[in-house]
């Protein structure tokens, strides 16, 4: 099975991979200025938005998708406000800039 | 008569509300129901409104069953000629097929022993598997399997030292159709077979061993067996809750006096969650088990200390009503496929399993059941019920597609969730 085989991980390592380089030149793009913690933080915000997404693929294998559905909405909308949180800490200038 | 049916048939002119005493039941049984009046309710309104109903509702709605059934009687055809206990314990416990056990191959330490004994427990079957002593509180004060009348219970027999506790769960997918298609045979049968091949492996190694099973019958009650060796806690019904497989867990004992080094009984927090959550409280079709706050407030029952031990009750009679109100396979199992512990060992539940013991505030326990109670979906409790008193057979969830008999067969089906 695609979703709950090797092949099915292996790519979203190779997604986390792709999205962390984009991410960063993004950043860059927009001058912001990425530390190590900011990219931890990063990191974490596109962990739980992932989580949410497998956890919805999880309960569904247990016939549960309505309640995977319902997490995943869950997850999003906490991702969308931390992501709000997240972009202003980014984006954010030094107060001597 | 040793049956409320089998008295109620010799004496069909008793009605509720005569003396008990003029129902020919054994001394005890009379003494039973005089001391818990709502049992003989209970067991009067089963037997004289409940299974007629039932026998109705089989007439019309039967064949929409019959896969279930038939799945299910698989297993109990198998677990019906599995050997039981024909002799009291002194002898049946040291025969093999009617000859003495050989002499006992000594082991190197009761560690090696239980080591031992745990790896072939799994490989007879067993998911489970932990060993306590032979607690006396927990076996039956009397009609121990095999015994005559006469045979004296007032102590254990000197033999019965510790006690292997086996569990196996029933299949996930097929008891999420609980109450209606699921059935308890799927590990009743499997764990009864793993029990009685260990008693042959032990007795092989010349050690006694008598197994106490779903199919072969008890000396005992296997819950607090099953909690005193580790593999869980005790939960609001009435059983144990696995942290492997939550209340998802059919257990057998099989009890020896082979020297064997016990488990510690364990606490993942199903207490304090229990004390929260109600689910299977608020799911009981038959309201069998308590809301109360903590098993000390409980309304009903022989109160929540048993011989010293605490516990939670259900009511056994408004259960076994129900038992027999459902269609398919015997019984119910209804507490055990809405318990937000009997899910999938997967990493989304392991995480919370993970996080909530180790959470002292209970903040994390409150939020999980918050998600559990809004995030998954659960019937109303009356829609388990017969469609006479406003429900449809409902089961948790749909059963799996090899139980839909209108998939296979060429036989009229009436379905009740149609109606």
């Amino acid at each position: 099975m695609f979703w709950d085989g090797n092949i099915f991980w292996f790519l979203m390592g190779l997604i986390f991979v792709v999205v962390s380089f984009a991410f960063k030149a993004f950043a860059e793009d927009r001058g912001w200025t990425l530390n190590w913690w900011k990219s931890l933080l990063a990191a974490l915000w596109y962990w739980i938005l992932m989580l949410s997404f497998y956890a919805w693929g999880t309960l569904a294998g247990e016939n549960e998708a309505s309640a995977g559905l319902k997490f995943f909405l869950f997850g999003l909308v906490v991702s969308i406000i931390l992501g709000v949180g997240l972009w202003r800490l980014l984006a954010a200038k030094p107060k001597d800039a | 008569m040793a049956t409320f049916q089998g008295a109620l048939e010799a004496n069909p002119g008793w009605k509720l509300g005569d003396p008990v005493e003029d129902l020919d039941f054994p001394p005890p049984l009379t003494a039973f129901y005089s001391e818990y009046p709502e049992r003989l309710e209970w067991d009067y309104k089963t037997f004289t409104e409940t299974i007629p109903n039932n026998q109705k509702d089989a007439a019309i709605y039967g064949p929409y069953y019959t896969l279930a059934n038939a799945y299910s009687y698989g297993f109990q055809y198998h677990g019906a000629n599995l050997p039981g206990q024909q002799a009291p314990p002194e002898e049946s416990d040291f025969t093999i097929r009617g000859n003495p056990i050989p002499p006992a191959v000594p082991f190197k330490s009761a560690a090696l022993a239980s080591e031992f004994v745990k790896e072939i427990a799994h490989r007879f079957g067993a998911t489970l598997v932990g060993i306590t002593r032979a607690y006396e509180d927990f076996f039956y004060a009397d009609s121990w399997r095999g015994c005559p009348p006469e045979y004296d219970h007032s102590n254990l027999p000197e033999h019965w030292k510790y006690a292997v506790v086996i569990g196996v769960p029933m299949e996930w997918d097929t008891v999420l159709g609980s109450p209606q298609t699921s059935t308890s045979y799927e590990a009743y049968d499997r764990v009864s077979t793993a029990a009685v091949r260990l008693e042959g492996a032990i007795k092989t190694l010349g050690y006694a061993a008598r197994a106490s099973s779903p199919m072969t019958n008890y000396d005992l009650i296997v819950p607090p067996f099953s909690i005193e060796a580790g593999l869980g806690e005790v939960c609001r019904a009435g059983y144990m809750i696995a942290p492997e497989t939550g209340s998802n867990l059919r257990t057998a004992v099989v009890i020896t006096n082979l020297e064997l080094e016990i488990d510690k009984p364990i606490k993942f927090g199903v207490e304090e969650f229990c004390n929260k959550c109600k689910i299977c409280a608020e799911q009981c079709p038959s309201g069998a088990i308590s809301f109360a706050d903590s098993p000390a407030e409980q309304e009903w029952g022989t109160g929540s200390v048993l011989r010293g031990w605490e516990h939670w009750y259900i009511n056994n009679g408004a259960c076994y009503n129900f038992w027999r109100e459902s269609m398919g396979p015997m019984g119910c199992r209804l507490c055990v496929a809405v318990c937000p512990y009997s899910r999938k060992d997967n990493w989304v539940h392991d995480i919370a399993k993970f996080a909530d013991p180790r959470d002292p505030t209970g903040v994390f326990a409150s939020g999980l059941l918050w998600m559990q109670k809004n995030f998954f979906d659960y019937p109303d409790a009356v829609e388990y019920h017969r469609p006479d008193l406003g429900g449809h057979f409902a089961g948790f969830r749909t059963e799996p597609t090899f139980l839909h008999a209108e998939r296979y067969l060429d036989i009229d089906i009436v379905s009740p969730h149609e109606n």
